[in-house]
């Protein structure tokens, strides 16, 4: 190599890493994910990508974290341009966020928030109310179904959380189905679209477990933007996720993710988190 | 069982034996060894898992989160022997000693106070007495380990609990027992045909051996001594040599045996022909003096015609000797006549002149002579030569033949020195094969012998010696063979 060449390639990558964190590159998208699906499917969500990125014309990434709050902070930060994030995070935040389109599972945006017990489990553990003393998995500070929900149904069974045996964050929807699984935990609070298709995905750990409650239809996990900074191709990738149901290649993607769509959406479809969360204390949400 | 089997099949099957009881103890012996190791290899394994689940859990246990525990105790425990059987299991305590999170949370239940109560029915220390490592080994052979995890300001933070049941240090005898059939095998495959090779190898000069000495006895031993097979082993050797040296002996023995044979027969055909030569030279005095008669007086009839019958008589006696010898020549026999004594007298009288011996002669024969005339004159001829020699210069020999009906009686009395019985006795005895020179007396004793008769001293008689040979008189000459 020659020395101006080397130079220059020196140049650029120290250039490269002393950029501001905020200068996002407007050749590509990276779209942020939490465990609001099944995300550690790295082939999936590369051909995912690149059906995405032929329809936006730059490239598109995915960016999976295993908790909310850390995808919250690229979003924040700007090293993702968008993030597939839960209702509760999106009402908490959303006077800083954009909706960018809600799946549509099972023909509707909405989801409901399961309760889930090991199978051969001790009697006596049919609901909420018969979780004192017992231990209960939860998925994430910031997830809906996961969290907020089980929050409110212990306030509303007059359970407090301290009289638990214990309570813990497993880091995903599908750790709280495995933690339930391995008896780990008495009972878990999971988002039903992952319980179902980790279901129909024949995995082990759901095997395991049964659903001993079942919540009111939510507002789908929404993708969102921070609404303070646009990649110009958004509008783009919003319309490459609504089209993905009108060709083969994008329904085939879609029945990968056991959804039928993605429909724009709007903010009162989160009402009902809304009023939830604004029912459980410390959640950040105020009627 | 093994006693009664040939001594070339023990050694092979004793060696193939010796090999197959030792690949057993061997293996045996290994078994033990192993699964002693195993033991100590599941200790340290579990020793470093402790180790590594420590320097891991501390962050965790700090920030509350249970499902890292989980998933790093689950993570730690496929490395602990036991624990995808569900015979092993990690558990992180908090610091009140309850569980923070298990690797089988099905037997260690989250939440469940351990430390200070009563486990497996054994008491468990509290939380405080912990200061280091508490093993406390379970009577059915079960491992329990509570290591205590500490901050890096020597704060308790909580506590490895490490469980590890007795089924998981119990030998793999399946395993244990496939190996050893398969090293049993090898050995029965390898080893017993090696050692059944050298067993045969180190019996065959043996086998050998007893072939030489199965054969000792049919065959030549100077081609037997050269079948003894040659050994460098020492025992075997001497073995070898005592055979050579026993078949040397034999065959000296049977050269000694055969010269003895050889000498025994030049001996007999000596006596043979000494007897004969003594029979025959008895009566040729007689006869060369008749020969002398008729040479001198033979004009005269009557003289000639008497030693021309004298001749014919003593040259018939000579035959009948000469074909005694002959076992299938058939000799006819005249019977004895009380003439045939005077026959003898004249023959032996020549001898007795010189001698200067009265002989006096008596017959008496009441009876007809049913006896042979060819021993009879024998007899009587042999008993008046040893008279005469007996009786010595001017001596008297008396002879007399009776007979009767029923026996036949020769005897001869001379007078010189008496004869005891013992010498009689002994010289008959010295007679009977030793003494070539006076056949006489033992002949005699033969003839009355093989006639059915006696030949005896008379001890009745003192101061003289009396011979007394006597016969039955019954015989038919053409009897006489």
């Amino acid at each position: 190599m020659r020395r101006r060449e080397c130079i220059a390639s020196v140049a650029a990558a120290t250039l490269w890493a002393v950029r501001p964190a905020t200068a996002a590159r407007v050749d590509r998208l990276q779209v942020g994910l939490t465990p609001v699906i099944l995300a550690d499917q790295i082939a999936f969500l590369s051909r995912w990508g690149r059906y995405l990125g032929a329809q936006v014309g730059v490239e598109v990434h995915f960016v999976a974290r295993e908790s909310y709050q850390s995808i919250l902070d690229l979003l924040w930060s700007g090293h993702v341009d968008a993030a597939w994030i839960c209702g509760y995070p999106f009402v908490r935040f959303e006077a800083d966020l954009n909706l960018l389109a809600v799946p549509l599972y099972q023909g509707d945006p909405l989801y409901q928030a399961y309760l889930i017990r090991s199978t051969g489990a001790p009697e006596g553990l049919r609901g909420w109310g018969d979780l004192k003393d017992r231990v209960l998995a939860y998925s994430d500070p910031l997830s809906n179904s996961g969290w907020l929900v089980a929050q409110a149904q212990l306030a509303n069974v007059g359970i407090a959380p301290r009289e638990l045996k214990r309570a813990f964050f497993a880091h995903g929807h599908r750790n709280v189905a495995e933690a339930v699984a391995a008896r780990l935990a008495h009972a878990g609070s999971i988002d039903g679209y992952v319980w179902e298709t980790m279901r129909l995905q024949g995995m082990p750990a759901v095997a395991k477990t049964e659903v001993i409650w079942k919540s009111e239809p939510f507002a789908f996990p929404p993708l969102v933007t921070a609404r303070r900074a646009t990649h110009p191709h958004m509008e783009r990738l919003r319309a490459a996720l609504l089209g993905m149901a009108n060709d083969p290649v994008g329904r085939e993607l879609l029945g990968s993710l056991n959804l039928s769509g993605f429909s724009a959406g709007a903010s009162s479809q989160f009402d009902s988190i809304r009023r939830q969360a604004a029912l459980v204390p410390g959640s950040g949400v105020t009627g | 069982m093994l006693g009664r089997l040939p001594y070339r099949v023990q050694i092979p099957l004793g060696l193939s034996l010796a090999v197959l009881i030792a690949a057993i103890l061997v293996t045996g012996i290994t078994a033990r060894v192993s699964t002693q190791n195993a033991r100590q290899e599941i200790l340290s394994l579990l020793d470093r898992a402790v180790v590594l689940v420590i320097a891991q859990v501390r962050p965790m246990m700090v920030a509350d989160d249970t499902w890292r525990v989980f998933a790093l105790l689950r993570d730690t425990a496929e490395l602990v022997p036991g624990a995808a059987t569900g015979q092993a299991r990690l558990a992180i305590l908090d610091a009140e000693g309850r569980v923070f999170a298990a690797s089988d949370p099905a037997k260690l239940e989250t939440g469940r106070g351990l430390l200070g109560k009563p486990w497996r029915d054994q008491p468990t220390p509290t939380p405080s007495e912990i200061i280091d490592r508490q093993r406390l080994d379970q009577g059915d052979g079960s491992v329990v380990m509570v290591d205590p995890i500490r901050s890096e300001d020597g704060q308790t933070l909580g506590f490895v609990l490490t469980e590890v049941d007795a089924a998981v240090f119990a030998p793999d005898w399946p395993s244990l027992a496939k190996t050893a059939l398969l090293a049993i095998a090898l050995a029965v495959a390898l080893l017993v045909p090696v050692g059944w090779w050298v067993g045969q190898r180190m019996t065959r000069p043996v086998g050998r051996l007893v072939a030489v000495i199965e054969r000792i006895g049919r065959e030549d031993p100077s081609k037997l001594r050269g079948a003894v097979p040659a050994t460098k082993d020492p025992e075997l050797s001497r073995i070898g040599d005592a055979v050579s040296q026993l078949m040397g002996e034999l065959e000296q023995r049977k050269l000694a045996e055969d010269r003895a044979l050889s000498a025994e027969r030049l001996a007999a055909v000596g006596r043979m022909t000494a007897a004969v030569a003594h029979e025959i030279n008895n009566p040729l005095a007689g006869l060369l003096t008749a020969t002398q008669t008729l040479r001198l007086h033979g004009r005269s009839d009557d003289i000639r015609t008497r030693t021309l019958d004298l001749l014919d008589r003593g040259l018939q006696q000579i035959r009948t000797t000469v074909a005694a010898l002959l076992p299938q020549a058939r000799m006819d026999d005249r019977p004895l006549e009380p003439g045939d004594l005077e026959d003898i007298v004249t023959l032996v009288r020549v001898s007795a002149s010189k001698l200067q011996v009265e002989i006096r002669f008596r017959v008496d024969v009441d009876s007809a002579l049913r006896v042979p005339s060819a021993p009879l004159r024998q007899v009587m001829l042999n008993l008046l030569l040893n008279a005469m020699k007996a009786a010595g210069e001017h001596g008297v020999v008396s002879a007399r033949l009776e007979a009767d009906e029923t026996q036949v009686t020769f005897c001869v009395t001379n007078s010189g020195p008496p004869l005891s019985a013992e010498k009689f006795r002994s010289t008959l005895a010295a007679e009977s094969g030793r003494d070539p020179r006076g056949f006489g007396l033992w002949v005699c004793q033969e003839l009355a012998s093989h006639h059915g008769g006696r030949f005896e001293l008379d001890t009745t008689q003192p101061g003289q010696t009396r011979l007394v040979f006597q016969v039955p008189n019954r015989e038919a000459p053409e009897e006489t063979t």
